[in-house]
């Protein structure tokens, strides 16, 4: 199996100026690969470091050292931590997906358009993307009269199903997903579960953070545990 | 294959650069963040921007933060030809291939680029609209500087452009004078992008209306950006503006770039002090 992410040696440290210049260290030392088509679930205590990760992949923070190859659909390498800006945003649209903890979506914009925006961007017709969009809330349960609604008003728990409907259905090859079952009750959370390996099954491969045990025995092949914004074991599931 | 990503660029520039006033040899040396000023102490000259470099891609939104006097609005007039420049090159795709700078080309040549290929939308509605001509006017104004000259067409195109904007079209015979603010503004925009140019200049358009309008001028801005991918340039000092509209953004201070990148990290993890105070400044 080919490998879509090389991290190497990944260092972060955010300087706060307002503080006088006080230095924090998130992440230390930070090398791991993964295959094309693996599930690696980040675990570890709040504060271990597992979204700062997440988000250095991501390139939302900027690493402070060290490499983060991912091997691209076309099979040329991108360095995230320095790859030019429009080469990062050219992957985002195309390729690296990221679903984070909690919804961050456009102000009024009504939650089936926050949802079928990804297949838009890929030229599927606005009927189709509807239709999908549709699919997927049923699936995950999300009550009709919300879908022209504004996800901003939503609960936690519809937010976090617009949230990864989003995601899905823009099958990304790599996704970057954060408690992606969390405030979810069990059915939902199979649901979600099911979706996400039916994505890995063609071909994603996922990056995850959860807390919940249930979610990464079902999904990770392997766990990345860190301590402190360092690995301390690599375990097999 | 398609050509590397890095030479895809619709506008490139490289060292623009506007000074009022006559500089001394060090006054770009004597300015700048560093030194907290852009006037230069030893000539007295004041530095609007100095030694600007970026790219803009095709489809693309950049967003210009800084505060009041950093050079946020100098940028975008050099670029519109509203002001000089002192310096610097301004390569825009759509003319001459990208060969030619801009900046210093005829009078003629500029008016050309000005009425087909470019929009700016100003702060102040005053400025980019004839408050002496209706709002359907205004428009036709733009469409004739563009050669068109059938009537029924360019009524047409401002009925079309006011709709889209949601500007009652039963107020097309009107000034602009009886509008609202964020009816003006709106105006303003259907008249930027009357003859659908690739880049589209946005100056502070929101500062100063009310928040729900201030809504819906952000809407129509993102509505018309998805559908028609125009690059446009959004300046800005409220980063509310620029996270909803942006892609990337450029910081800019004491009329220099402090730093860029992409507008999620520049609001997660601001590496500059300043960006660092603008971000913990925001309510």
């Amino acid at each position: 199996m080919a490998k879509i992410l090389e991290v190497a040696n990944l260092h972060k440290e955010f300087t706060l100026f307002i503080l006088g210049a006080k230095k924090i260290r998130a992440l230390e030392n930070i090398s791991f690969d993964m295959e094309e088509g693996e599930i690696v679930g980040l675990t570890g205590k709040s504060g271990a470091g597992k979204s700062t990760l997440m988000k250095c992949v991501y390139r939302t923070y900027l690493p402070t050292s060290g490499s983060m190859r991912m091997r691209r659909a076309d099979g040329t390498f991108l360095d995230l931590s320095d790859a030019p800006e429009h080469e990062v945003l050219a992957l985002r649209r195309t390729e690296m997906r990221y679903c984070s903890q909690f919804l961050h979506a456009i102000p009024r914009v009504p939650a089936m358009e926050v949802v079928s925006e990804g297949l838009l961007a890929r030229g599927i017709a606005r009927e189709e993307a509807f239709r999908q969009a549709r699919d997927c809330f049923e699936r995950l349960g999300l009550p009709e009269e919300l879908w022209d609604a504004y996800p901003s008003t939503f609960s936690g728990g519809e937010q976090q199903r617009v949230n990864i409907s989003r995601a899905i259905l823009s099958q990304p090859r790599f996704l970057l997903v954060d408690e992606p079952t969390a405030s979810l009750d069990l059915k939902t959370k199979g649901a979600v579960i099911d979706m996400l390996l039916k994505l890995k099954a063609s071909g994603t491969s996922i990056l995850l953070i959860t807390h919940d045990e249930h979610t990464l025995n079902r999904l990770s092949d392997r766990c990345l545990h860190l301590e402190n914004g360092a690995v301390r074991n690599a375990v097999e599931v | 294959m398609s050509q590397p990503q890095d030479q895809n660029w619709l506008l490139r520039v490289r060292g623009l650069t506007k000074i009022h006033g006559d500089p001394g040899h060090n006054t770009i040396e004597l300015t700048g963040p560093e030194h907290a000023t852009n006037i230069c102490p030893e000539s007295g000259a004041i530095v609007a921007i100095a030694n600007i470099d970026f790219d803009l891609y095709p489809g693309e939104v950049l967003g210009i933060v800084g505060e009041s006097g950093s050079g946020k609005s100098t940028l975008v007039q050099l670029l519109y030809f509203d002001q000089p420049a002192t310096h610097g090159r301004a390569l825009f795709r759509e003319v001459d291939e990208g060969r030619s700078n801009i900046l210093t080309l005829s009078n003629q040549r500029k008016r050309f680029i000005k009425n087909h290929l470019m929009g700016m939308v100003y702060q102040n509605p005053r400025d980019g609209l004839n408050f002496n001509f209706t709002a359907g006017g205004n428009i036709a104004e733009k469409l004739l500087m563009a050669g068109t000259f059938h009537i029924g067409k360019i009524r047409g195109r401002a009925n079309y452009l006011l709709t889209q904007t949601e500007v009652p079209v039963q107020r097309i015979d009107e000034t602009p004078s009886s509008f609202s603010g964020g009816m003006q503004q709106r105006v303003q925009i259907s008249k930027a992008i009357a003859n659908n140019p690739p880049l589209v200049f946005f100056d502070e358009v929101t500062s100063g209306l009310d928040v729900s309008v201030q809504a819906k001028v952000l809407d129509l801005i993102r509505r018309l950006q998805q559908e028609s991918g125009i690059s446009m340039i959004v300046v800005s000092h409220d980063l509310g503006v620029i996270r909803m509209l942006t892609d990337r953004t450029i910081v800019l201070k004491h009329g220099r770039i402090v730093e860029h990148g992409l507008t999620d990290q520049i609001l997660q993890d601001p590496q500059h002090a300043y960006t660092q105070l603008l971000v913990s400044s925001l309510l």
